[in-house]
C-alpha cells in the first residue's frame, strides 16, 4: 500500500531532507506533497487525500497550531495522523497538541532513523520494511 | 552560558550536517569574500539573538551535507534557507541547555549576506569561534 504524505515546514530544504528520509527508508510512498505553512496545507488537503501530516510548528501566516486546530475540525481529516518535526521544546505547548491533535513529536535536530521509527510506529502493522534491505543503509 | 552554546554548536553541527568544528582560540575572525549570517530572534524577558556567521564556502558545504547532494547541486536560495534552519536550532538547543525554554520565544529566522571587501561583518558581544575545513565559523549571542 503506497502512502500520501504531506510535509508542512516553512523550509524548503528541511521539506526536501525529510522526503529524502522517506525515500532512503523505504516507505512506500505515493505522492508526497509539500507545504510551507498551515493554508498551503489546507488546500492541499481540500484536494488530495493524505495518509499522514509531518508537520512543523512555528511558520509565517498559519502556524502548526492553527493548522492542526483547523483539520481536526474538519470530519475528514481528523483521523489523519500527525507527526510534530520542531526546534519547539516547552511542554506546555508541545503536550496539549500531543495530547489531542498530534500522534508523534521529533524534536529538532533530528536523526533521520528517528524519522523512520516514528512513522512506523504510527502506520503500525501497514508498513514493514525488510530491514534486511535497510541494514548498512547511510541513515 | 557559552559552554551551552558551544555544546549546541556541537550538537546540531554533528547531527544536521555532519561537520565536526573545532573551538578556535583566536580573537581576530576574520572571513574572506562573500559571508552570510543568520540569526534566530529569541523573545522573553530579555530579548536577544543567537546567530552564525559563515564564509559562503562552508555555507555550501553545509546545505550539501543536510541535503545529501553535491555541492555544485545547492541553489542560493537553499544556502540561505539552510543557515536560517541551522541558526534556529542552535539557538533552541541553547535554550533546552540553558533550562530556559519555557520562558523564552523563538521569532522566524532571518539572514544576511556580506561581501567581504566592504568588512561590515563585526564581532560580536558573546561569541565563539570554531575552526571546520580550514573555514571560520562564529557563534554568537547578543542582546536586542
Amino acid at each position: 500500500m503506497a502512502y500520501n504524505v504531506l510535509i508542512v515546514d516553512d523550509s524548503a530544504a528541511m521539506r526536501m531532507l525529510i522526503s529524502k528520509v522517506l525515500d532512503i527508508a523505504r516507505f512506500d510512498i505515493g505522492a508526497c506533497f509539500e507545504a510551507g505553512n498551515g493554508q498551503e496545507a489546507l488546500k492541499i488537503l481540500e484536494n488530495n487525500w493524505v495518509d499522514i501530516i509531518i508537520c512543523d510548528l512555528h511558520m509565517p501566516e498559519m502556524d502548526g497550531a492553527a493548522f492542526l486546530e483547523a483539520m481536526r475540525a474538519h470530519k475528514l481529516w481528523r483521523s489523519i495522523p500527525v507527526v510534530l518535526v520542531t526546534t519547539e521544546s516547552r511542554e506546555y505547548v508541545v503536550s496539549p497538541l500531543l495530547k489531542h491533535l498530534a500522534q508523534g513529536y521529533i524534536k529538532k535536530p533530528f536523526r533521520p532513523e528517528t524519522i523512520r521509527s516514528q512513522l512506523a510506529a504510527i502506520l503500525g502493522e501497514a508498513y514493514r520494511p525488510d530491514v534486511r534491505e535497510l541494514e548498512g543503509r547511510d541513515f | 552560558m557559552l559552554e551551552n552554546l558551544k555544546a549546541a554548536t556541537f550538537e546540531i553541527f554533528e547531527t544536521m550536517f555532519f561537520l565536526f568544528p573545532e573551538s578556535s582560540d583566536g580573537h581576530d575572525c576574520l572571513f574572506d569574500g562573500c559571508v552570510l549570517q543568520a540569526w534566530s530572534p529569541v523573545a522573553g524577558s530579555k530579548s536577544f539573538r543567537v546567530g552564525l556567521t559563515v564564509p559562503l564556502p562552508l555555507a555550501r558545504k553545509m546545505a550539501a551535507n543536510f541535503l545529501g547532494l553535491g555541492e555544485e547541486e545547492v541553489e542560493s536560495a537553499t544556502l540561505t534557507d539552510i543557515l536560517r534552519e541551522a541558526a534556529t536550532m542552535v539557538a533552541g538547543n541553547f535554550l533546552s541547555r540553558e533550562g530556559a525554554s519555557a520562558a523564552f520565544r523563538l521569532a522566524p529566522p532571518q539572514s544576511v549576506q556580506f561581501d567581504g571587501e566592504t568588512r561590515k561583518w563585526q564581532q560580536h558581544a558573546h561569541y565563539l569561534l570554531f575552526s571546520l575545513d580550514n573555514h571560520n565559523l562564529e557563534v554568537f549571542l547578543e542582546r536586542t
